[in-house]
């Protein structure tokens, strides 16, 4: 007490009260968790419902108290501001303190509980009773007897709002939200977003597909950060650890796998999982689950009876650029050569089709080249039956992000074909009724993605499908 | 009044309105100018509908974008500048329809529990409460009547297919067999409509309408949505198929599906009479053009506009159908691939072999019709005819699309309005039974753009008369077509009625993501 200045102690009896009254206050808040424990069992419904306001009203004392600095700077230069201050600040209390019981509310509720939940918690209630001390603290600086602590205490508020705020957004949208599609040079910079190697044997059918499942659907609500109906899915322990409800996979036996039973129960069912509107597992990874169940979850495995996967992956598709500021001169192409652009769906980024099919002969190389200012924004083109010929490769060559082009029927000869070996986004080429030859091909192999490659009569292809099918065999009843 | 140009009358100077005359004669003036203009208009809106069936290019009428100077008025419905909702899979589909309802325990629901039920009478626990059709409900037993030919398993898939099928059995890999297939009507004229339409009352547009108003043409010297009737044969029990089935409905007449002829000139009247070169037609045209500019400028009606561009197309459409239908150029490998049959114009072969050259061209919807599946007796000499008439001609396509690297982005659809009882209708011999309507399940495929290969979809009992797992409503299935186009079903629609009418109908239909690949 002797460090505290006098003048800053408590005065006349209304303000001695206050102070006594916020103590008890807080008291009573720390000591909520140890009186209504987060057992991760579910409570009663209303307090589900009621608490499920709580992401919708967290944004208003968030608000409040984001609103409070600005408005104490700018009290410097314009008085009237930091008069409002005060009455923010009391909102920013009251709504803290009424979301703060919505949150508890939906967490007691709904049974949540886990290291993220918790912390989330204590940011709340550290934050509810840091707002509610600059509220008493405030006359004090306002009226000169205390200069620093208002605005420290209001720092340290600050810092707590973002840190609770954060863990509630890993809570919502999984811990890695923020640093998913972080570009990778600042990935690496921050060195976030790496997530470390925790899985278990490498190279296992587990490691390999099922995990990966549980990961993307999962473990936002059933894992380190959330433990809901105290079960884990984030590793193979955990998994076959199961839950409050007993063990979730019964090796050998899916039928008898609660966490089968309940990805499977009909959409709509109060127990399907993902709960809450979340995606449903594809029926593919569905599948996955129940034969590797079957075959003896195990952690090892690397290949199951029955399931291939196709390992194949594309190489990852470059973002096509907007082009809603060029249609207009996007749609006169149409009107110059005969050829279209035409958007491959409603979405910019989904790119343009370069189609020349009502064109024919006339469209030639020239005409090709004019569309060369597009390329960015092009990622089809078909020139099947068009006048093009070798010299088009030139133009075909700045079209980075070509994923599909057709050449059917058309002089090219293949000598070219190099050019294409840039466009390392090419899936799709289509050289039917062609002149090209099975060396001219060589060395497209170079282009990782290029996985369809058409050559319908043409020197390169094998005889063409054509052989008849054995006779109709009749049974005898 | 405006005087319309191509009105001789001299009255219209006149302002019979002020003319000191009594308001009888007045009104009686009145009530002529209308009905001769509802007369002179009327002629022309028949030749307007006619030629619009004629033609199905979607950049003919807009109202919105109509302008008199273009002579090829770009014009696009509001619908496409939203469609494709998302990158579509498939630019374009080509639909089987197995008029008649084909029977799917004797091609591909395999029922190995059947045989040994040979002559028993189907529990009633199967039918439940079903309403059977009136000429079946009358027996006074059901036999059930187990299928004629082996089942044996192709593929890697390991799919069962009947020994009636060879060709189909080489391509099981390529396929996505939904069992699950059921409507709710039990008749063919309302099964059809719902199959096409997504309605049982005829009136609204099919999918291929849809399909043209929503997504538009890619080749403007084609028609976006075309039609192929195969030819009858006269011993199969065949229902029929009109242009009900291919109409727009309650949209605009140019996304109706355009028909070509299975014998003669394709399309009628197409080629230039004799005497009649390219250069006077050119001239014709033209003349007509004017006129009907003018038109458009006195009365400001913008199907005017959509006319202009009608003629045009059709004058398109006189070199680019010859070309179609010109199968002169094609190799030999076609011939050994769907057969000579394939030359007879009008063969189901033969429109396999056009529904692939129209995907080569660039029509957006190609649909071929084939009757005579309606096998309610005789089974077991009927339905080797029409398998071997479809059987070959379906695996060509596919090879075909899939060889020329046109199946990667083509949707192929195969199936018919509803499936087959399990029991005989009629009686039941060692040689023959028959087989009644059959709503609740029934064996379709699709194969290409967007949809799984290699699968079977869905299960039903050992009946093959109940659905057991992942049923597929006609809704679904339509939905699912849609979305492999690119479509979200629930937001290609259009107001009628007081309703944002729509192909999946009102109740709620959904996209069956275990078919999409």
């Amino acid at each position: 007490m002797s460090v505290i200045d006098s003048k800053l102690l408590p005065k006349s009896p209304a303000t001695r009260t206050a102070w006594v009254m916020a103590l008890m206050f807080s008291v009573a808040l720390l000591l909520l968790p140890h009186i209504f424990k987060l057992d991760g069992k579910p409570h009663a419904n209303w307090q589900q419902f009621i608490g499920r306001f709580h992401p919708l009203i967290i944004h208003l004392p968030i608000g409040f108290i984001l609103l409070v600095p600005l408005l104490e700077v700018g009290g410097r230069w314009k008085p009237s501001l930091r008069e409002s201050a005060s009455l923010v600040l009391g909102l920013g209390f009251i709504s803290s303190l009424g979301a703060m019981t919505l949150g508890y509310l939906l967490a007691y509720g709904s049974g949540d509980s886990g290291a993220g939940v918790t912390r989330h918690m204590w940011g709340g209630i550290a934050l509810t009773i840091g707002v509610l001390l600059c509220l008493l603290v405030r006359p004090l600086w306002a009226s000169g007897a205390a200069p620093r602590l208002y605005p420290a205490l209001l720092g340290c508020v600050l810092l707590v709002l973002s840190w609770a705020a954060h863990q509630g957004g890993s809570l919502t949208h999984g811990s890695n939200y923020l640093t998913e599609s972080m570009p990778p040079l600042l990935k690496r910079w921050t060195r976030l977003g790496s997530s470390p190697a925790k899985a278990p044997v490498s190279g296992s059918f587990y490691a390999q597909h099922i995990n990966p499942i549980f990961d993307s659907n999962c473990v936002v609500c059933h894992g380190e950060n959330k433990v809901d109906g105290g079960l884990r899915l984030d590793s193979y322990e955990s998994l076959m650890e199961g839950g409050k409800d007993g063990t979730v996979i019964a090796a050998g036996a899916p039928d008898k796998s609660l966490l089968l039973t309940r990805v499977t129960l009909p959409k709509g069912h109060k127990k399907f999982m993902p709960s809450e509107g979340k995606p449903p597992l594809k029926p593919e990874q569905i599948e996955w689950i129940r034969a590797w169940v079957q075959q003896g979850a195990s952690s090892t495995a690397t290949s199951l009876a029955g399931i291939t996967i196709d390992e194949h992956k594309d190489v990852p598709l470059l973002p096509v650029g907007d082009y809603s500021a060029l249609m207009p001169e996007i749609e006169a192409m149409d009107s110059g050569t005969g050829a279209k652009l035409v958007q491959v769906s409603n979405k910019a980024s989904d790119g343009l089709i370069l189609r020349t099919i009502d064109v024919g002969k006339k469209f030639g190389d020239a005409q090709l080249a004019q569309f060369a200012k597009f390329a960015p924004y092009i990622v089809e083109v078909e020139l099947a039956r068009t006048g093009v010929t070798d010299a088009g490769f030139d133009t075909l060559s700045k079209f980075t992000h070509l994923r599909v082009l057709h050449l059917e029927d058309t002089a090219v000869t293949g000598n070219s074909l190099t050019k294409l070996i840039p466009l390392s986004q090419l899936t799709y080429l289509n050289l039917s009724g062609t002149k090209v030859t099975k060396a001219a091909l060589a060395p497209l192999e170079t282009i990782k993605g290029l996985h369809s490659i058409y050559l319908y009569d043409t020197p390169a292809q094998h005889a063409p499908i054509t052989d008849a099918a054995p006779p109709i065999e009749r049974k005898t009843l | 009044m405006k005087q319309h140009p191509l009105c001789t009358d001299t009255e219209q100077d006149l302002n019979v309105r002020a003319l000191p005359i009594p308001e009888e004669l007045k009104q009686e003036w009145a009530a002529l100018q209308t009905r001769r203009h509802f007369l002179g208009r009327a002629g022309k809106v028949m030749g307007w509908a006619a030629m619009a069936s004629l033609t199905g290019d979607h950049a003919l009428t807009s109202v919105a974008h109509a302008t008199v100077t273009s002579s090829t008025p770009k014009a696009i419905t509001p619908e496409q500048f939203k469609l494709p909702n998302f990158a579509p899979k498939a630019k374009r589909a080509i639909y089987l329809f197995m008029s008649g309802g084909p029977p799917q325990m004797d091609m591909l629901d395999y029922k190995p529990k059947l045989a040994a039920m040979y002559n028993q009478d189907m529990p009633d626990s199967v039918r439940g409460a079903q309403q059977l059709t009136g000429m079946s409900s009358g027996q006074a037993r059901f036999p059930i009547a187990p299928s004629h030919w082996a089942f044996k398993q192709h593929g890697k898939s390991g799919t069962w297919v009947s020994d009636l099928l060879p060709y189909t059995s080489k391509m099981v890999d390529h396929l996505t067999i939904i069992k699950t297939t059921n409507t709710d009507a039990i008749n063919h004229e309302p099964a059809i409509m719902l199959m096409n339409t997504g309605n049982m009352n005829s009136g609204k547009p099919c999918m291929g309408a849809w399909l043209s108003y929503g997504l538009g043409s890619m080749n403007n010297n084609l028609p976006t949505f075309m039609v192929l009737q195969s030819k009858l044969n006269p011993i199969e029990n065949n229902q029929p198929v009109s242009s009900r089935l291919w109409s727009s409905g309650f949209l605009s007449s140019e996304y109706a599906g355009v028909g070509l002829r299975s014998a003669g000139d394709p399309v009628l009247f197409l080629s230039d009479p004799a005497g009649v070169n390219r250069d006077v037609r050119r001239k014709m045209l033209d003349a007509v053009h004017q006129i009907n500019q003018q038109t458009y400028e006195e009365l400001g009606d913008p199907e005017t506009n959509s006319r202009i561009s009608q003629y045009e197309m059709a004058y398109r459409m006189q070199t680019s159908v010859p070309e179609l239908t010109d199968l002169s150029k094609e190799p030999k490998s076609t011939w050994d691939l769907y057969g000579s049959e394939a030359k007879v114009p009008g063969t189901f072969a033969y429109n396999c072999l056009m529904a692939r050259r129209m995907a080569e061209r660039g029509v957006r919807f190609t649909q071929v019709y084939k009757r005579g599946w309606d096998v309610h007796g005789n089974l077991p000499k009927l339905l080797p005819i029409l398998c071997q008439e479809t059987d070959r001609a379906c695996y060509a396509l596919i090879t075909d699309l899939q060889q020329r690297g046109l199946l990667d982005d083509t949707l192929v659809i195969w199936a018919g309005e509803f499936g087959r009882t399990v029991y005989s209708q009629g009686g039941l011999s060692e040689t023959d039974y028959g087989r009644d309507h059959h709503p609740r399940c029934f064996t379709t495929w699709m194969t290409g753009g967007g949809v799984k290969p290699g699968i079977t979809y869905g299960e039903t009992d050992d009946y093959s008369y109940n659905v057991v797992k992942d049923p597929v409503p006609v809704r679904d299935f339509n939905a699912t077509v849609l979305h492999c186009l690119g479509i979200d079903h629930n937001k290609l629609t259009f107001q009628s009625q007081g309703l944002d009418q729509k192909l999946t109908g009102t109740t709620p239909a959904n996209v069956v993501q275990g078919l999409l690949a």
